[in-house]
């Protein structure tokens, strides 16, 4: 499948996006306003299904993670393909993330 | 430094080090750059970045981020300086984009033989010494992505003639062929290996044929930089002290 595909669905008061296809700068911005249009206090981001990020997807999660902690509340990105989470430690993905998720103006 | 520019590449001698790097871009034009940087008679700074998104608000921002480099590698030469600096007044004019940029920069003195490393969120350094490859371990969060630089600081390395050093973007490592296979940093590592003994414009010649072996012909989602240095004269002498 090329693009993205995104389901979306509600557990226990938490927001699931279930993530699948190739994620980049032709179509970040269906993710991101689907973040941005849930109002539970967790947001978590299921990545099973995703073949490819760009830095355009990675930099989204990463602005949305901050806005949500910003607001008090909790963004998880679960279910990371091994390719994946290599490509985004590579530019320091999770260590921001634990930035933060501490202190989200930093 | 003496530079030859040819489209999209450039080739630069200085400092007793061997330059060569271009740019493929993958459709329309990306945020990838690389940057030779020639500091005073026995210094000489290479760079490599990928800057966020795709077109031309990635081609202006890369085009900024490239100038400021320029500028703090003139206030300051020290590589975690440069960095840092370059975190705070770029990571600046990134985040008012919501982007960041990745950033490999080296510094390599060729009166002592000393190569310094400093990462901000790219793929660390191939170096090629005696026939064996050894990647750099040097990490650090991208650009723009947090106010203050973080990172494993300057990771420093002697030289010998005759030993190289590969940068590369993702674009090269995740390039695909037919299948979904990716070219993959081992077998990048492996290119690396081979190509001990011959010059850096052949270097990097022969790791493009290979990339377009693998990829054969097939359509790329991400532009592909490739930089290659060596220290100049026969190999196993030592650069210097």
């Amino acid at each position: 499948m090329k693009g993205v595909e995104i389901r979306a669905r509600q557990q226990k008061g938490m927001a699931i996006l279930e993530v699948e296809g190739e994620l980049d700068f032709s179509n970040v911005e269906q993710l991101q306003q689907e973040i941005q249009r849930r109002p539970e206090e967790v947001v978590e981001i299921d990545l099973q299904g995703l073949r490819f990020i760009d830095s355009s997807g990675a930099g989204m999660l990463l602005s949305q993670a901050r806005h949500l902690y910003r607001q008090g509340r909790t963004m998880r990105i679960v279910r990371i393909p091994d390719l994946i989470r290599e490509d985004l430690e590579v530019i320091g993905f999770f260590r921001v993330l634990e930035v933060i998720e501490t202190n989200p103006n930093a | 430094m003496k530079e030859v520019i040819t489209g999209n590449g450039k080739i630069i001698r200085a400092c007793g080090l061997e330059g060569s790097g271009c740019s493929l871009p993958a459709g329309q034009v990306g945020g990838d750059f690389f940057e030779f940087i020639s500091c005073d008679e026995r210094t000489v700074f290479a760079a490599i970045g990928d800057v966020m998104g795709k077109g031309f608000h990635a081609a202006r921002l890369m085009e900024t981020i490239r100038q400021m480099l320029r500028e703090c590698v003139r206030i300051n030469p020290h590589p975690l300086e440069v960095v840092r600096r370059l975190n705070k007044v770029g990571g600046c004019e990134l985040r008012k984009c919501g982007a960041f940029a990745t950033l490999c920069l080296l510094c390599y003195d060729g009166i002592a033989g000393r190569l310094t490393c400093v990462n901000a969120g790219h793929h660390p350094p191939f170096l090629l010494t005696d026939g064996k490859v050894k990647v750099a371990r040097c990490r650090g969060v991208a650009l723009g992505l947090l106010e203050d630089y973080l990172g494993s600081g300057a990771e420093e390395f002697f030289l010998a003639a005759g030993d190289g050093v590969v940068l590369y973007t993702d674009g090269l490592v995740e390039a695909c062929g037919p299948g979904e296979e990716r070219y993959g940093q081992e077998r990048l590592k492996e290119m690396v290996r081979l190509q001990y003994g011959a010059d850096a414009d052949r270097m990097k010649q022969n790791i493009l044929s290979d990339l377009e072996t693998f990829t054969r012909g097939f359509s790329q989602k991400d532009d592909v930089t490739l930089v290659v240095m060596k220290v100049m004269g026969k190999a196993g002498e030592r650069g210097g002290d």
